[in-house]
């Protein structure tokens, strides 16, 4: 069963772009990533899916309802953590998360004394002093207190140190062991790469692809580092198949997705007097998504 | 619940200031009146000898200012002056605090419906208005039979001072109103004191020309204090347009609150 569908969303504001029918669907217990460079709609596609701002076209279901429509419904399952996290002015850490608290129907006093030792924070001080990295930490805490069956994270990781970070991951595996479905939405690839089972590449407000994420790497993109000492003729790796090349020297190094054979056999009949031959970062994957359009 | 019990508390402190304010202005001014009574005579030969738009423009009745309840609506103008920026502070503060506080992204991922949210808010400013009103009357009523020696129509001095309450309620749904259509309010103060003496000086103006069309465009001519202390009783028309205009304010309030997107800030 899909925890989130989403049909076709679009979001126009006048003559900027927001996104443009937008589809993926989030299935039950899956950590799916969502991934693109700034400004290419992820915090967009979620703030609707929150039902903070209304689409102009398409739709979207959570658990199987529609998420403007039934949207305080649908909240009480959902947690959020924005990218930015801000809170009233005032306000005592512990009465920031009483308050949220007092939105769910239930008893999250315990939940809130396990996150905040885990998290290490400080419930006595005025929200107001405490650094992005302690906000952003509250902000995880009063997404988590209520036990959601979908979790939705927005740029997750700024502001926290990597052993905050580490914590935090942990914390997100533990609740997907218990059954909810994650949203994570990040530019950072190496991060989407620990977590997430699935992702959704977003680019100038559509989805390039959904992909899994071993898919994406099985791509058969390899990475290929060679020193030469020559070759049989000028251009030798022009050739389908290959991408990125780039030559320095005696060194060269390019992309390649085909036959490997057919590039095996090529590169024995040039004289080579080093070889690396290395699976290509996400990084480089998703850079040829991006690219491609260019 | 939690909503309205939330911003009870956060307006609190807020609402005691300005409760306490309007009792030491009454208190300031009221006291004035017994020296007012005892040299009547000679106040009012001094008071004709101001230009007469001057005297219209500030509400001065010759006749009237020597007895206590004339005294009183003098006085009551700078009450009413004082609350209306109360509850138009209050109005459009206790909307726009999520835009201010960027705090929307919190609110707004809650399980409680846009229009929930916005009653609790509505009824928590009712809430907080009606208590300064309740204390205020009582203070004002303590105070006015300390300073008037002789009785006064007790019954008067209330319908008087509940005005004070109507026209709150008025510019509290304008503030309302306000903080729902403009939507990156930073702060509340510029906006309530623009919009109040604004009103204010329509309602001089007002009283200068004695255009009476030109009562209905500023809530501080609604309730003619004299009319009142003649007929014990409110003007119709008048409670009917405040009425009117209270319900299309929170009205259109309700229909863009609930439907307007919250940006990242």
């Amino acid at each position: 069963m899909n925890v989130i569908e989403i049909n076709n969303l679009t979001k126009s504001y006048g003559k900027t772009r927001g996104i443009v029918n937008v589809n993926f669907n989030v299935e039950e217990g899956e950590i799916f990533g969502f991934i693109g460079p700034n400004g290419a709609g992820k915090s967009t596609t979620i703030r609707t899916l929150l039902a903070l701002i209304r689409p102009t076209g398409g739709s979207a279901k959570i658990f199987g309802k529609d998420c403007i429509k039934y949207a305080p419904e649908i909240a009480k399952e959902i947690g959020y953590l924005p990218s930015e996290v801000f809170y009233y002015e005032n306000m005592k850490v512990m009465d920031i998360l009483r308050y949220s608290a007092s939105f769910y129907k239930k008893d999250c006093s315990k939940r809130i004394q396990e996150l905040t030792d885990v998290m290490e924070l400080d419930v006595t001080k005025k929200v107001d002093d405490l650094s992005f990295g302690n906000k952003k930490k509250v902000g995880i805490v009063a997404a988590l207190l209520h036990e959601p069956r979908l979790i939705i994270l927005d740029e997750p990781t700024s502001g926290l140190d990597p052993l905050m970070q580490q914590k935090f991951f942990e914390l997100l595996f533990e609740e997907n062991k218990k059954g909810a479905a994650i949203l994570f939405s990040s530019h950072i690839l190496t991060e989407v790469q620990k977590m997430c089972s699935r992702v959704a590449i977003i680019k100038d407000g559509s989805i390039v692809k959904v992909e899994n994420i071993n898919t994406l790497r099985e791509n058969n993109y390899k990475r290929f580092n060679i020193e030469v000492r020559s070759l049989p003729y000028k251009n030798y790796f022009n050739f389908g198949g290959i991408d990125n090349l780039r030559s320095e020297g005696n060194k060269i190094s390019f992309l390649y997705r085909g036959d490997i054979n057919l590039i095996l056999r090529k590169l024995s009949e040039a004289q080579l007097s080093n070889i690396w031959i290395e699976e290509p970062s996400l990084d480089e994957i998703f850079m040829r998504y991006y690219e491609r359009e260019d | 619940m939690n909503i309205f019990l939330y911003e009870l508390k956060a307006y609190s402190k807020n609402t005691i200031v300005w409760t306490i304010a309007l009792i030491m202005l009454v208190f300031l001014l009221l006291s004035l009146f017994p020296s007012f009574a005892k040299e009547a005579v000679s106040v009012q030969k001094l008071l004709k000898g101001y230009p007469e738009a001057v005297r219209k423009a500030l509400g001065i009745s010759i006749s009237n200012i020597s007895s206590f309840l004339g005294f009183y609506s003098f006085v009551f103008v700078y009450v009413v002056l004082c609350g209306a920026i109360q509850a138009m502070n209050l109005g459009i503060g206790i909307l726009s605090k999520e835009t201010r506080a960027k705090a929307a992204d919190f609110l707004f991922t809650k399980p409680a419906a846009r229009s929930k949210v916005m009653t609790a808010k509505l009824l928590a400013s009712l809430s907080l208005i009606i208590i300064t009103n309740t204390i205020y009357l009582m203070a004002a009523t303590l105070i006015a039979s300390m300073v008037s020696e002789k009785s006064f129509d007790a019954k008067i001095f209330g319908m008087i001072s509940l005005t004070l309450f109507f026209i709150q309620l008025m510019f509290m749904a304008l503030g309302v109103v306000i903080a729902v259509l403009i939507s990156n309010i930073k702060s509340v103060i510029p906006i309530s004191l623009g919009t109040v003496f604004g009103f204010f000086m329509i309602s001089m103006f007002g009283s200068v020309v004695e255009d009476d069309a030109m009562r209905y465009m500023t809530p501080f001519k609604y309730f003619d204090t004299a009319y009142i202390i003649k007929h014990s009783a409110y003007e119709s028309s008048f409670m009917m347009v405040a009425l009117l205009f209270i319900s299309v304010a929170l009205l259109i309030s309700y229909g863009i609150y609930s439907r307007k997107d919250k940006h990242t800030v």
